[in-house]
């Protein structure tokens, strides 16, 4: 049984047939409940877990249809417009489902129809039932009006005056009923009988193309995956080929016998579609995920879809059977470390417009390669500005973040200090040369934003440091700080 | 005189063995006479990189001699920093290097792998400082980020075959596990078969076995003043500098060097002079003979006797050292 908190009293949230059959309803107090069976076993309500658990059902469901919604909290919506076939049509796809859910150690109710509405009705009023095109209507003129999904006050002040099953307001004028209860109820009457469509949004991205496999006798090792990769690759080139494309994007996604979805997304940082360098990306995935990938009992379905997809443009090999390479190798070599350490492993610094030295060259990710034409249609223009910020004399270093140091004094309020105090050694300053001025972007941070003296600064032991004090001694009344931006060589 | 002949044809067969066990044979190298150094010099070539660009001459006469011609151009080299704040001098070191080696090939790639603790401890390498100084394009240069040291290794192996990649550094910080003699043997193998160096840049390390044929200590040096027409600009600071000590090589001949990094020409120098100002404090204790220096400040006070003097002006008890004590017989 499970108890939830409301208006400040423990009350039951929902419970078992067991406690149901010693009369037990949801919604009774718990210390009521307590004082009929003392023995009853109790666990707090979590709705986030409870979550969870929905949304990997509604991850497992993805080996129906790729158009899986959840709904309400208890709730998935299957769209299985042109997969019943796959299962040897409507009535197995249900047992099927139906039978591995009762494996799995779930309760399910189950509908089917070709209305959204009417399937939620089926599911929750006729369990199992299959609703034929057209039937809707005799199907919902016996039901009550909650099979509506109308809110609970439309459906107590439609009580209230007699009207109880579907079928009363169905043939009844509509303009009054609009009038005294509001679109919702026409709206969902006719969203039910399939007068008008409603849209079920799948809760992930439907990929483009995507092949799988099935096992009688499931999959259990890391290395049989690896190589079922390969081959799920092999057929998916052929897709590929024939839409002229190459994949950016690639997902695989493991069954587990026990109803268990792994997910494994690997991006390309060019479209690719060999299945060797396919299977290569998983490789460095699968050794990366390692131990969190358990095969348990096994995998019964594997399927390996392309999320994401761009134009491929083919080249000719040479009569030598050499292909004309122009940075392959290297990209493929990004995509592996990518693959196994993630989106931020390889970077690449960008020059920007901007005097700022943080923002004048930034790192971006490797793998975007929309980030990079884009600089590198500004290159044109920027070729000058970089060749000018070039001359300047920049750190080879820099730090994320500047990090704050401790400058007791300067000799005279525009100094470099005499010494600092960084990651709590004190250094010395033998020479220093500056300020140089860096203004902050007032288009960006406003006019109050102080600006930065940076000072070349060279300690006794001859390591060379670039310093900044953020605003002006005198200028505000608390001192201004100082930071340690970069080092030099 | 004798036992260092003796010595050295003990060397001499020691090294014989081992280049048979390795397979590749051992190479007289000619030095140039005028050098204090002794006069042969063996340096094992592999019998790949036997060609005339094995070795990147530094620049500097005296580095290239002690290191018997130059850096080995296949092969893994170290450089060590020796704190983490002196960051800045071991990456400059290493970057001269790499700036000498793209300086010939004008679409040069180099790759920096770094852990994410050393890029937070010492600051991520920076496009306007590297093209400043180095002439290394924003372009030119691909950072790789790991979280682990184990995984920084495993992304230089994985480059260091890759032809697009020039050179490869690899950053590490302190002496970490996966980095034995087994991990840089492959590092360096890899740097072999692929005939591109390998830089081990490692900050605030110890010295520790490892197989790459040389390592370089860099330590920061001040640096000379900014030559202007009318001559050294007084308070400024001049061209980057680094002081360079040979913790090993193949040539097996110690020296300390300092470096200047030249900007514009991008070439290594040797700086002699000492053009910068020493600190004030004299180095020679003043005289004794002369007249008495100034007396010093205070007064000078005896520490109060811990315990009694011993009569006869022997050492007490407790001064008496435990040896010299008279000795218990049974």
């Amino acid at each position: 049984m499970i108890s939830h908190r409301e208006n400040n009293t423990q009350r039951i949230a929902a419970l078992d047939e067991q406690a149901e059959a010693r009369r037990l309803r949801p919604g009774m107090g718990i210390a009521e409940a307590r004082a009929m069976h003392p023995d009853i076993d109790i666990v707090e309500a979590d709705p986030e877990a409870d979550r969870r658990l929905l949304e990997s059902l509604a991850d497992w469901c993805d080996r129906y249809t790729p158009l899986v919604a959840i709904e309400g909290e208890s709730g998935l919506f299957l769209d299985i417009t042109g997969c019943a076939h796959l299962f040897g049509g409507e009535k197995a796809l249900l047992a099927d489902l139906m039978a591995r859910f009762f494996h799995q150690g779930f309760d399910v109710r189950a509908g089917l129809a070709s209305t959204p509405g009417a399937a939620w009705a089926a599911a929750r009023f006729a369990a199992g039932q299959i609703i034929a095109p057209g039937g809707e209507r005799n199907f919902f003129a016996r039901l009550p009006l909650s099979a509506l999904r109308l809110d609970p006050k439309t459906k107590t002040s439609l009580e209230s005056v007699g009207l109880r099953t579907v079928g009363a307001i169905m043939d009844g004028p509509r303009a009054p009923l609009v009038r005294r209860f509001g679109a919702t109820l026409i709206e969902r009457l006719d969203q039910g009988l399939g007068r008008l469509e409603e849209a079920v949004s799948p809760r992930l991205p439907v990929a483009p193309l995507s092949v799988e496999r099935h096992f009688a006798d499931p999959l259990s090792l890391i290395e049989d995956v690896e190589r079922l990769v390969g081959l799920l690759a092999a057929t998916l080139k052929v897709d590929l080929e024939r839409r002229e494309e190459g994949a950016r994007r690639l997902e695989l996604l493991l069954f587990r016998v026990d109803g268990m979805v792994s997910r494994i997304t690997v991006g390309a940082s060019r479209p690719i579609r060999e299945p060797a360098l396919i299977r290569k990306l998983f490789h460095e995935r699968l050794t990366a995920l390692g131990e969190t990938i358990d095969a348990g009992c096994g995998f019964d379905l594997v399927r390996l879809s392309a999320l994401s997809t761009a134009g491929f443009d083919a080249r000719q090999g040479d009569l030598a059977g050499e292909v004309e390479d122009d940075g392959e190798g290297l990209a493929i070599f990004a995509d592996r470390v990518t693959a196994r350490l993630g989106e931020v492993a390889v970077l690449e610094p960008v020059p920007a417009e901007s005097h700022l030295p943080e923002r004048a060259a930034t790192v971006v990710s490797y793998a975007q390669e929309e980030n990079r034409k884009a600089f590198a249609k500004a290159g044109k223009a920027r070729r000058g500005t970089v060749s000018q910020s070039g001359r300047l004399e920049r750190p080879i270093r820099l730090f994320r973040l500047p990090e704050p140091i401790d400058v007791p004094l300067t000799e005279v309020p525009d100094g470099p200090p005499p010494h600092f105090r960084w990651r709590r050694a004190v250094h010395r300053v033998t020479r220093a040369e500056g300020p140089e001025r860096i203004a902050p972007e007032w288009w960006r941070e406003g006019n109050e934003a102080p600006t930065r003296d940076y000072y070349r600064v060279e300690d006794a032991d001859g390591r060379r440091y670039w310093l900044y004090r953020q605003g002006l001694y005198g200028a505000q009344a608390a001192a201004p700080r100082w930071f340690l931006h970069g080092v030099f060589a | 005189m004798a036992t260092s002949a003796v010595a050295r044809d003990v060397v001499f067969a020691l090294r014989q063995k081992i280049a048979k066990i390795e397979g590749t044979l051992p190479e007289l190298l000619v030095l140039p006479s005028d050098s204090t150094a002794p006069s042969g010099i063996l340096v094992r070539r592999n019998g790949l990189a036997s060609s005339r660009d094995f070795l990147l001459p530094t620049g500097v006469e005296r580095l290239d001699e002690t290191l018997g011609g130059g850096l080995p151009k296949a092969a893994l080299t170290e450089i060590h920093g020796t704190q983490t704040r002196n960051a800045g001098a071991a990456a400059g070191l290493a970057l001269c290097l790499v700036s000498l080696m793209i300086k010939a090939k004008p679409g040069a790639l180099v790759l920096w792998i770094g852990t994410a603790e050393i890029f937070r401890e010492a600051g991520l390498p920076y496009a306007g400082g590297l093209e400043w100084l180095f002439g290394l394009a924003p372009e030119r240069l691909l950072i790789a980020e790991a979280p682990k040291p184990t995984d920084a290794l495993w992304i230089a192996e994985e480059a260091a075959r890759i032809d697009e990649l020039t050179a490869v550094i690899v950053e590490l910080r302190g002496n970490p596990r996966g980095l034995d003699l087994t991990a840089t043997r492959r590092l360096h193998r890899r740097a072999q078969e692929a005939g591109r160096p390998v830089l081990l840049l490692r900050q605030s390390a110890e010295p520790e076995p490892t197989a790459a044929p040389v390592r370089l200590i860099a330590s920061p040096a001040p640096a000379s003043l900014r030559r202007t027409l009318a001559g050294p600009l007084a308070g400024s600071i001049g061209p980057p500098a680094v002081t360079v000590e040979i913790g090993k090589s193949r040539a097996a001949l110690a020296g300390k060097f300092i470096l200047e990094w030249n900007p514009n020409a991008h070439t290594l120098a040797e700086r002699r002079d000492e053009s910068v100002p020493e600190n004030r404090v004299a180095v020679v204790s003043p005289s004794r003979g002369r007249a008495d220096p100034a007396a010093a400040a205070g007064t000078v006070l005896a520490f109060r006797p811990t315990s009694e003097p011993a009569p006869g002006d022997q050492p007490s008890r407790e001064q008496h050292p435990a040896h010299r004590r008279p000795r218990r017989a049974g």
